[in-house]
């Protein structure tokens, strides 16, 4: 095996498909994002773009396809620079699947966002509604054709993005984190489509298991310079190689014996204590002479487009638990997260502490929550770190030196001491989202609601949000489709399917269900059977190189 | 100079009104409701959205729908503007009748329609409280005031004036919906742009209405985050301070947002034009169609104009 401190020097093939040469790029503030690159592909690759957070991935990616000038050197597509026609012929050839899906569906209807680069291809209006249909049959969306992209869900507009590019019938297709937001079965539709995907591939992504499935070749970048090219078998069966990097998510094994099938060992909650004695997956008994924290009876929940969100919730919830809620995406989890929150206020019966919550927004309820937002993006906007986290306690009308006291302690406790004055809007994904936590920690609340918690962070990040999380002693709330996230911090799982809880049980039990796929339609094991694959790549290598935990 | 003549009222006459236009509102609240509760349970039944819509145009459906876009637009704007030409209650009330049979040809849902009007409900209603006060009063108007209350003065020119503006403005609100709701976005701009409307116009409102909706949810996620940190809305230097930022972030969001749309678009060879999906074909049915509308309006214009 290679020395992680050597760089593997870059491969250069005879005729490279798409070559990078000496390129560098700057943002506008001057932070270099990429320097020198050296990077060919070859017609057919199958290319793992990797790197933490910050790394230069997405930014190479644009440059590949156009989109960004290069500060100096030169970007090649079938041997010829990008500029003037080629350039053009680059955009038509080369498809690029965005991050953020509605980024991408800019039209006003499905039919006309994947016909779009048809048309700018000047295809006749014939073979353009035979192709449309086609990308869109071979997403499954065939029968949502004239429906506006902002009615569709999360998982229907990421396969609807990719109907955009398989229309365009790409040689070579550049995806940007494809999994992310999505729920098992639905990264399992998306899996199938792109191992069918014929042509040359360049998935970014921080989901090694996922990566493992499609590509084979690995480039792994580093503070913007290429630090290995090699392939993807050697990158994962070599776990200091992906610590170095930031890419290792072995992490996840250590709990089970590197089983990950194995029910995990989660310390129960009294409340799970008392379900554990009574047998199989009974909702929270409260404990005697206790009133529960959260108590829901027949809730009900409607969006005013009229989408029946929840259908006769029945829930109690003991302080101490931690609650997992896993769905498909559009189960119902985030608008059940938003009622008890009281963000949003549904027909039923909703109380907290025995006391109904009966006005929107819940009165002074937000002193008791703590509410970690799915995009940090939408939790952060203060000009500063410290700014952002003070807000929830001056809000409170705390005194300005135990505000002082609340934010130094809760960056402390998410390991951003000393960011006090850094923009929040300059973070990385991963500090961004210890922030949105931080912000939310400085209120000292009862309850912490988190929505996909693990969302877009690279493994180092959700290893480092893991132990935050497992250390904190607050009743927790966790919507995720992350299994391993589930088992590590929490004890009990709700199974949510179009809008009502159908299982409700200890965690242990939840993972370990040979049925679940059975429940909703989600494949909840496709992840785990993933990391066995990549354990039996390189049979105790992880154990030879992991570190003492 | 001829003196006024002046009609005194009874008290309980314009208590009797208030007390009818308070029964209006409810009644247009629980319109309001009802509609509501109507859009809840509809909702439940899928549309089947396999047919893009640029091919339901080209299907078989109602007048409206068949109509050429470009000839619907100028026929239906023309007759809009013969509409707001009159001066007399009478023809104004007809067009309102002739808005409501266009609203039934073209099939559009009650509760549509039920909300536009009770969203002009109460800008009319203020008009028929106001004008009868402050219209300028001519030679021979006669005055209306009500016992005990001689400080006002009613002109009830002022009230017709006001129900003559009520109904034109009711009738063409009540006109959009076979105008706009019968195509597809895409087919009313790109008609409106062979209309002379100019392009990139069109192209930033077809872009406007995408993303409107992606602007308004990041808007709703980041005031509920907000809210959940315990943000009110006070009249204090603080409030000022955290709605500068929210509306400082939002605009870069939006800003970058915007980079990556067009990143996006140009990804896919867009070169400064969008794509035409439509193709317009005038029979010779749409222009006699056209002729018979603008007729009835005509029509309506001379008998305002004439009494004939």
């Amino acid at each position: 095996m290679h020395d992680i401190d050597q760089a593997l020097l870059p491969k250069h093939l005879a005729n490279p498909l798409l070559q990078a040469e000496q390129l560098s790029y700057s943002y506008g503030n001057g932070q270099q994002a990429l320097d020198r690159i050296e990077l060919s592909i070859a017609a057919g690759d199958r290319l793992a773009l990797v790197g933490q957070n910050g790394a230069g991935k997405t930014t190479l990616a644009r440059l590949l396809i156009g989109l960004l000038r290069p500060r100096s050197g030169r970007v090649l597509y079938a041997g010829v620079e990008l500029a003037g026609d080629q350039l053009r012929r680059a955009r038509l050839e080369i498809g690029l699947l965005f991050q953020d899906p509605d980024d991408q569906l800019f039209c006003n209807s499905l039919y006309e966002d994947v016909a779009f680069g048809l048309f700018n291809r000047g295809l006749a209006p014939e073979l353009v509604a035979d192709r449309v249909r086609r990308a869109l049959t071979t997403v499954g969306l065939e029968h949502l054709a004239g429906k506006p992209p902002h009615h569709l869900s999360t998982g229907q507009k990421k396969r609807a993005a990719l109907a955009t590019q398989l229309a365009m019938e790409p040689l070579v297709l550049i995806l940007d984190e494809p999994t992310a937001n999505l729920d098992p079965h639905q990264e399992q539709l998306l899996l199938e489509q792109l191992q069918r995907f014929s042509g040359t591939l360049i998935a970014i992504s921080h989901d090694l298991p996922f990566l493992c499935e499609l590509c084979d070749r690995a480039v792994v970048l580093e503070e913007g310079r290429i630090h290995h090219d090699y392939s993807l078998r050697e990158l994962v069966s070599h776990p200091p190689s992906m610590r170095r990097h930031g890419l290792d998510f072995t992490f996840r094994f250590s709990c089970c014996g590197g089983h990950p099938e194995a029910p995990r060992q989660v310390p129960p909650t009294a409340a799970a204590a008392v379900q554990a004695e009574g047998a199989e997956a009974a909702p929270s008994q409260p404990l005697t002479g206790t009133v529960p924290l959260f108590q829901l009876r027949d809730l009900h929940y409607t969006y005013p487009d009229g989408t029946r969100a929840l259908r006769g919730i029945d829930l109690t919830i003991e302080a101490g638990d931690s609650i997992a809620l896993v769905g498909e995406n559009g189960a119902g989890k985030s608008t059940l997260l938003a009622c008890l929150g009281g963000i949003r206020l549904g027909r039923g019966d909703c109380r907290f502490h025995g006391n109904r919550i009966e006005r929107k927004h819940g009165g002074e309820l937000w002193r008791h929550l703590g509410v970690v937002f799915q995009d940090s993006a939408d939790q952060l906007f203060c000009a500063s770190c410290r700014e952002e986290v003070a807000f929830g306690p001056e809000q409170m009308g705390l005194s300005k030196s135990e505000v002082a006291r609340r934010v130094e302690q809760a960056l402390c406790q998410v390991r951003l001491g000393g960011y006090e004055e850094r923009v929040p809007l300059y973070l990385s994904g991963g500090e961004r989202k210890r922030l949105a936590l931080a912000s939310v920690l400085g209120m000292e609340p009862e309850v912490l609601i988190l929505d996909e918690p693990t969302a877009g962070l690279d493994p180092r990040s959700q290893e480092l949000l893991l132990a935050i999380l497992q250390r904190l002693p607050t009743t927790k709330i966790l919507v995720s489709h992350d299994m391993f996230f589930i088992g590590a911090v929490t004890s009990r799982t709700l199974v949510m399917h179009q809008g009502k809880i159908i299982k409700n049980y200890l965690t242990s039990q939840f993972l370990s269900d040979k049925a679940l796929s059975s429940l909703n339609q989600i494949h909840y094991t496709y992840k785990n059977r993933c990391c066995t694959e990549i354990l039996g790549l390189d049979q105790g290598a992880y154990f030879q190189h992991a570190p003492d935990r | 100079m001829t003196e006024p003549a002046v009609v005194v009222l009874p008290l309980w006459l314009p208590g009797l009104i208030l007390l009818l236009a308070a029964g209006g509102l409810v009644a247009v609240g629980l319109c309001r409701r009802w509609a509501g509760a109507a859009a809840e349970e509809t909702a439940e039944e899928e549309r089947d959205w396999s047919i893009p819509e640029l091919v339901v145009e080209t299907a078989p459906g109602n007048l409206f729908q068949r109509w050429d876009t470009r000839i619907k637009l100028a026929t239906l704007l023309g007759y809009a503007f013969l509409v707001v030409s009159l001066h007399r209650p009478g023809p104004a009330a007809a067009a309102v009748l002739i808005s409501a049979v266009a609203v039934l040809l073209a099939r559009i849902p009650s509760t549509g329609v039920l909300k536009r009007a009770a969203g002009i409900s109460g800008f009319l209603l203020m008009l028929a409280l106001i004008m009868p006060l402050t219209v300028r009063r001519h030679p021979g108007d006669p005055i209306v005031v009500i016992a005990g209350l001689e400080f006002l003065t009613f002109n009830p020119r002022g009230l017709t004036l006001a129900l003559t503006i009520g109904c034109k403005a009711l009738a063409v609100a009540l006109l959009m919906e076979p105008m706009l709701a019968t195509s597809a976005l895409g087919n009313t701009l790109e008609a409106l742009a062979r209309l002379g409307v100019p392009v990139k116009l069109t192209q930033m409102v077809l872009l406007s209405h995408r993303y409107l909706h992606v602007f308004a949810a990041e808007s709703q996620r980041m005031q509920t985050a907000m809210r959940a940190r315990g943000f009110k809305q006070r009249t204090d230097r603080r409030t000022l301070q955290t709605v500068a930022n929210f509306l400082g972030m939002l605009f870069v969001r939006s800003f970058d947002r915007t980079q990556r749309v067009q990143d996006a678009m140009l990804a896919r060879g867009f070169t400064g034009r969008f794509p035409v999906h439509h193709r317009f074909a005038a029979a010779p049915g749409d222009w006699l169609l056209a002729v018979a509308w603008l007729s009835v309006g005509v029509i309506l214009l001379l008998f305002d104009r004439f009494g004939l």
